[in-house]
C-alpha cells in the first residue's frame, strides 16, 4: 500500500466518522440514551484519530519529498531549507484546512474531558463543522461533482497530460522529478508559525457557537453562557495576537510598507475577532445582571459564521485581484459557499424558532451602569466589523449583483478614516468602563476617581500632539483617549485593585488594547517617507502632479541626505537566492565628520520561476524604526551594443571615437623590452597612443602587431576599461604608409545604483507592546476563571 | 422606550450611513474608453501590457515613473504613466490592473496590481538537480 492510499483511508474515516459522530451525539442528546452517547464518543475518537492521522501522513510525505504526490510537488522542492516544511504543509488550501480541522480535534478532545453534562449537542456541533469541512479534502468526485481537493492524490492523477512529458517515460520518474517549491514571499519563518496560530484562533471560535447551538437545542438560553465565557475570552487573545501576528509578518518580511494594509483577508480576519470581543464582553453582562439574549445568541454564532466566511473569501479565489495573499481557486467555491450558508441558516433558523421562549429582560438599565456601557461596546465593535466587513465583501457583491465596485486607491486613509470614530469611543468606553458599576454608579465618586487619570492623559495628550506637530483635531481625540485607556485601567489596578493580579485581567488587556491603539495611532499618523529624492537629477521638470516621490536614487558610493542621515549605497553581495544591498547609515559627528551610524541590507530574493520578491531591513530603536526596502535594482548588468570601427591612418593622425579623441604619437619598434610575452624570434611593433577622454584628461594606449616566426600575425590589443575602449593593431601597409586599427568602444558603464523607499515609524514598539498585554489580560482571565472554578 | 433600543436605531442610522458613504467613495471596474470619457473619476483598468512597445523605466531622472503601453479587455491600447517604481519581474504579468485617472493621452497610476502566471498555472516539471538524483 502506498502512502497516499493510507491518507486516503484516514481521510475517509475521519469524513466518515464526523458525520456519525454528529448523528450519534445529536440523537443522544435528543433521546437521551447512553448507547447512542457512547456510538458518538467512539465515532469522536475515531474521527480524531484519523485527522491526527491525515496531518501525520501529509507530513511524512513532505518530508520525505514524494514528488510523484500533487500537494508535495505543488509545494516544496528539493532546494528549500527544512526549516520550511512547515510552510510548505500549510501553503495550500487541502494543508491549511487540515491544521484547522486539526485544531479542532485538540478542541475538541478539551472538551470531551471537561464538558460536562454539554458532551452530546457540543460535540454534535463541532463534528458537524469537522463533516463540511472534511467533505472540503475528500477529492471524491460524486454524481459528476468533483468534492474538495485530496492532498494525497498523484501528481499523475492530478496532471494526466504531464504522462507524455519524457521525464515520465522513466519507470522511475519518482526518484527524478523536482517539486515546484515553495513561493518565495512564503519562504520565511513568519510563514512557520502565523498560519497555524491565526488558524487556532479561528478554530477556538467553534467552542461558544457549539454552546450557543447546544444552548438552543436544548432550549437552556442561558446555562450555556457559563463553560463558554472562557472559551471565548481564550480565543479573543489567540486570535488577537495570531491577526496583529499577521502584521508584524508584513512589516518585518514584506514590502507593503507597514504593518496594516486592510487587505481583504486581513480585514476577514479582523473582523471575527471584533464579533468575538462583543459577544465576550455580553457574556460578561450576562454572567452579572443579564442582557438580552437575542443579541448574546446574535453576536456568538455571527463570530463563527465571519470566521466561515473568512475562509470563503480567502479560499474560494473570489477576492482574485484584490488581495495580496489569497488563495488560488480550486474550483471549490461552491462547497464553501454551501458551508458557509449552512451554518448561517442553522443559527437563524434556531434562533428565529426559538425567539418566542427567549427569557424576556425588561428592566431597563440605568445610563450609570456598567452593563448598559458594556451592552453598547459591544454593539459599537459589531458596527465596526460590519464597515470593514462591508467594503471587504465589494469582490462577493460584484459577484452576486453584477456590479462593478472597487475600493479606492485610498484603501487604507478610506479605512482609517472610517474605524478612528469608532476606535475613539471604544477607547473611552474602556476607559470609563471600570469605574462604573454595575446597576448604578454615584456619579460624585465616578468623576472624583477619574479625574486623576483624565488629568494626567490631557497633559501628556497636549504636551505630545505638541511635540509631534499633530494638527487634526480626531487625531489628537484619539490619542487622548486611547492614554486614558491606558492611564485609567492603570490607575484602577494599583489602586482600586491594589495592584493584585486576582481579578486584574479586565484592567491588563484594556491597559493593552489602550497601548496597541497609541501605537497604531502614532506609528501611522507620524510615520514619514524619509527616502524622497534628494539626488542632484531634479524630478521636478517632470511634472509634480503625480510625483509620489517616495523613492530615492542611490548611486554606488555616492552619499546622500535621507531625513536625519547621510546615506551610502556601498555595494552589494550575493548569497545563495539572494542579493544583499548594503546602505550604510551616517551622521555628522561634533567636529562636522560624517560617522557611521549602523549599516542596514535590504534584499531582493530571486525566484526565475515565481517573481523576485524585495524584503524589507528595519533599523529598530526602541521609540521608532526605520524601515527600508529596495524599489528597484538593476539585475543585469545592461551594457550597450559595443560600437566596432575600422581607422586607417598615419603617423601623428588623430581618430576620434564618441566620448573620446586619441593621437597616434610614435611607433615603439622595441616592445619586447616592455612585453615580457614577446620573444626575441618576433617582428613586434608597438603604436602608442594618447588618448584624451572628455575630461581632457590624457591615458596612454599601445598596441602591437606581432608576426610570430615571420609566419602568422597576431595583435596584442589595449584598453581603457573605465571608458569601454579597446584597440588592436591589425596590419600594415607599406604602400600608403597607413595603419590599420579596430577600435571597439562599449557605452561607458553607470555606477551601480539602487532605487530605495525609506520610511521612519515611531512608536511601533508601544503596538507590539500593547497587542501582548493585551493578549497576556485574556489569557489571564481565562486562568482566574479556571482556577475559580 | 428602552435606552438598548434607542441605541439600536443609532446603530442601523450609522451603518446606513456608512453603506451609502461606501459606495459613494468606492472607485470601480471600468475600460480605456469610460476612463478616459471620465478623466476626472479614479478607476481601475484590468488589461495586458503591450509587449511590442518600450517600456520606459529612468531611475536616474526620476525613480518614481515608469511608462508602458497596455491593453484593456476591448483591446485598446493606451499609454499608462505608473507614478511608482518598476515592479519586480513586470515583464512577465499575464494581467495588469491600473488603479488611477485618465490625464491627458495617458492613463496616470497610483497603484498597480499584477498576476504573474507561473503563480497560477502548472506547466511544467522539472528534474532534480545532478547532484539529488
Amino acid at each position: 500500500m502506498t502512502i497516499g492510499q493510507i491518507g486516503n483511508i484516514f481521510t475517509v474515516i475521519a469524513f466518515a466518522a464526523s458525520f456519525m459522530s454528529m448523528v450519534a451525539y445529536f440523537l443522544a442528546d435528543r433521546k437521551n440514551d447512553d448507547t447512542y452517547l457512547r456510538l458518538g464518543r467512539i465515532s469522536f475518537l475515531a474521527h480524531s484519530l484519523a485527522v491526527i492521522g491525515m496531518v501525520a501522513t501529509l507530513f511524512i510525505m513532505i518530508f520525505n519529498q514524494y514528488f510523484e504526490y500533487h500537494y508535495v510537488w505543488q509545494h516544496s522542492n528539493t532546494d528549500m531549507p527544512m526549516k520550511y516544511i512547515f510552510s510548505c504543509f500549510w501553503e495550500g488550501i487541502e494543508g491549511s484546512f487540515m491544521i484547522w480541522t486539526f485544531w479542532h480535534v485538540i478542541l475538541g478532545l478539551i472538551l470531551f474531558k471537561s464538558v460536562k453534562g454539554w458532551e452530546a449537542p457540543v460535540l454534535s456541533v463541532i463534528s458537524a463543522v469537522q463533516f463540511f469541512m472534511l467533505s472540503m479534502l475528500l477529492g471524491s468526485v460524486i454524481f459528476g461533482h468533483k468534492f474538495g481537493s485530496n492532498p494525497f492524490t498523484m501528481l499523475l492523477r492530478e496532471h494526466p497530460d504531464f504522462s507524455n512529458l519524457p521525464i515520465f517515460e522513466n519507470v522511475n520518474y519518482t526518484d527524478a522529478i523536482d517539486g515546484r517549491g515553495l513561493n518565495p514571499l512564503l519562504q520565511n519563518y513568519w510563514m512557520v508559525i502565523h498560519p497555524p496560530f491565526v488558524l487556532f484562533g479561528y478554530a477556538t471560535a467553534i467552542v461558544p457557537f457549539a454552546y450557543a447551538i447546544a444552548g438552543l437545542l436544548r432550549g437552556k438560553y442561558i446555562e450555556w453562557v457559563k463553560p463558554a465565557l472562557s472559551w471565548t475570552f481564550f480565543g479573543i487573545g489567540v486570535l488577537g495576537i495570531g491577526v496583529l501576528m499577521g502584521g508584524a509578518w508584513a512589516y518585518e518580511s514584506l514590502s507593503f510598507g507597514g504593518f496594516w494594509a486592510w487587505d481583504p483577508v486581513e480585514n476577514a480576519s479582523l473582523v471575527p475577532w471584533l464579533t468575538m470581543v462583543g459577544a465576550g464582553h455580553l457574556m460578561l453582562i450576562q454572567r452579572k445582571k443579564g442582557v438580552s439574549v437575542l443579541s448574546l445568541f446574535f453576536l456568538t454564532t455571527i463570530t463563527f459564521c465571519l470566521v466561515q466566511y473568512a475562509s470563503f473569501l480567502t479560499k474560494s479565489g473570489v477576492l482574485g485581484d484584490t488581495s495580496v495573499h489569497s488563495f488560488t481557486d480550486l474550483g471549490m467555491t461552491g462547497q464553501l459557499a454551501v458551508s458557509l450558508i449552512f451554518f448561517c441558516v442553522l443559527s437563524i433558523v434556531l434562533i428565529a424558532i426559538n425567539y418566542k421562549r427567549f427569557p424576556t429582560h425588561e428592566k431597563e438599565e440605568s445610563i450609570t451602569s456598567r452593563e448598559f456601557w458594556m451592552f453598547v461596546s459591544s454593539l459599537i465593535l459589531l458596527v465596526a466589523a460590519f464597515i470593514i466587513s462591508f467594503s471587504t465583501s465589494f469582490p462577493v457583491i460584484n459577484k452576486l449583483f453584477g456590479t462593478n465596485l472597487a475600493t479606492t486607491v485610498e484603501r487604507i486613509d478610506y479605512y482609517n478614516q472610517w474605524i478612528t470614530p469608532f476606535a475613539i469611543i471604544t477607547s473611552l468606553l474602556l476607559a470609563i468602563g471600570q469605574y462604573l458599576k454595575y446597576t448604578k454608579t454615584d456619579m460624585r465618586s465616578f468623576w472624583k476617581n477619574i479625574s486623576i487619570s483624565a488629568g494626567l492623559s490631557t497633559i501628556i495628550a497636549v504636551a505630545s500632539a505638541i511635540a509631534m506637530e499633530m494638527r487634526n483635531p480626531i487625531y489628537i481625540a484619539l490619542l487622548f483617549t486611547s492614554l486614558l485607556a491606558t492611564t485609567a485601567n492603570t490607575h484602577y489596578w494599583l489602586l482600586f485593585l491594589k495592584g493584585k493580579m486576582k481579578s486584574a485581567s479586565a484592567s491588563i488587556a484594556h491597559i493593552g488594547f489602550g497601548l496597541l491603539l497609541l501605537g497604531v495611532l502614532i506609528s501611522t499618523t507620524e510615520s514619514e517617507v524619509i527616502s524622497t529624492n534628494s539626488s542632484l537629477y531634479d524630478i521636478s521638470v517632470l511634472g509634480e502632479d503625480f510625483s509620489n516621490n517616495e523613492n530615492i536614487l542611490l548611486m554606488q558610493n555616492d552619499t546622500l541626505i535621507m531625513g536625519d542621515f547621510f546615506v551610502s549605497y556601498r555595494g552589494k553581495r550575493a548569497e545563495d537566492n539572494f542579493i544583499h544591498y548594503e546602505v550604510e547609515y551616517m551622521q555628522p559627528n561634533e567636529s562636522g565628520e560624517l560617522e557611521k551610524q549602523f549599516t542596514l541590507y535590504p534584499y531582493l530574493q530571486l525566484n526565475p520561476r515565481m517573481g523576485n520578491v524585495a524584503e524589507p531591513y528595519t533599523k529598530h530603536y526602541l521609540h521608532k524604526d526605520i524601515y527600508t526596502h529596495i524599489s528597484y535594482a538593476e539585475l543585469e548588468d545592461k551594457s550597450e551594443d559595443a560600437i566596432l570601427e575600422e581607422h586607417s591612418v598615419g603617423l601623428g593622425d588623430t581618430i576620434f571615437t564618441k566620448t573620446s579623441f586619441m593621437v597616434f604619437d610614435s611607433l615603439d619598434r622595441t616592445p619586447q623590452k616592455r612585453f615580457g610575452g614577446l620573444t626575441e624570434n618576433d617582428l613586434a611593433i608597438g603604436a602608442h597612443f594618447t588618448l584624451f577622454d572628455v575630461n581632457t584628461k590624457a591615458h596612454q594606449l599601445e598596441p602591437l602587431f606581432v608576426l610570430r616566426n615571420r609566419e602568422f600575425s597576431m595583435t596584442v590589443p589595449d584598453s581603457i576599461p573605465d571608458l569601454g575602449i579597446k584597440i588592436s593593431f591589425d596590419g600594415i601597409d607599406p604602400e600608403n604608409e597607413s595603419f590599420k586599427f579596430r577600435i571597439l568602444e562599449e557605452a561607458p558603464k553607470f555606477n551601480d545604483f539602487i532605487v530605495m523607499k525609506a520610511i521612519v515609524f515611531p512608536g511601533i514598539n508601544i503596538l507590539w507592546l500593547g497587542c501582548i498585554v493585551m493578549g497576556l489580560g485574556s489569557f489571564l482571565s481565562v486562568w482566574q476563571r479556571i482556577r475559580r472554578k | 422606550m428602552k435606552k438598548s433600543h434607542i441605541a439600536l436605531i443609532i446603530v442601523i442610522a450609522v451603518l446606513i450611513g456608512a453603506m451609502i458613504t461606501a459606495i459613494n467613495d468606492s472607485s470601480s471596474y471600468a475600460n480605456f474608453a469610460e476612463a478616459f470619457a471620465n478623466p476626472t473619476d479614479e478607476f481601475h483598468v484590468v488589461g495586458q501590457l503591450n509587449r511590442e512597445k518600450e517600456m520606459i523605466y529612468d531611475p536616474l531622472t526620476n525613480p518614481d515613473e515608469f511608462v508602458f503601453y497596455m491593453y484593456d479587455i476591448n483591446n485598446e491600447e493606451h499609454k499608462v504613466v505608473l507614478h511608482k517604481s518598476k515592479p519586480q519581474d513586470f515583464e512577465r504579468s499575464e494581467q495588469i490592473v491600473l488603479i488611477g485617472q485618465a490625464q491627458g493621452d495617458a492613463f496616470h497610476a497610483n497603484e498597480i496590481l499584477m498576476k504573474c502566471p507561473s503563480k497560477y498555472t502548472e506547466g511544467e516539471v522539472t528534474a532534480k538537480a545532478e547532484s539529488n538524483s
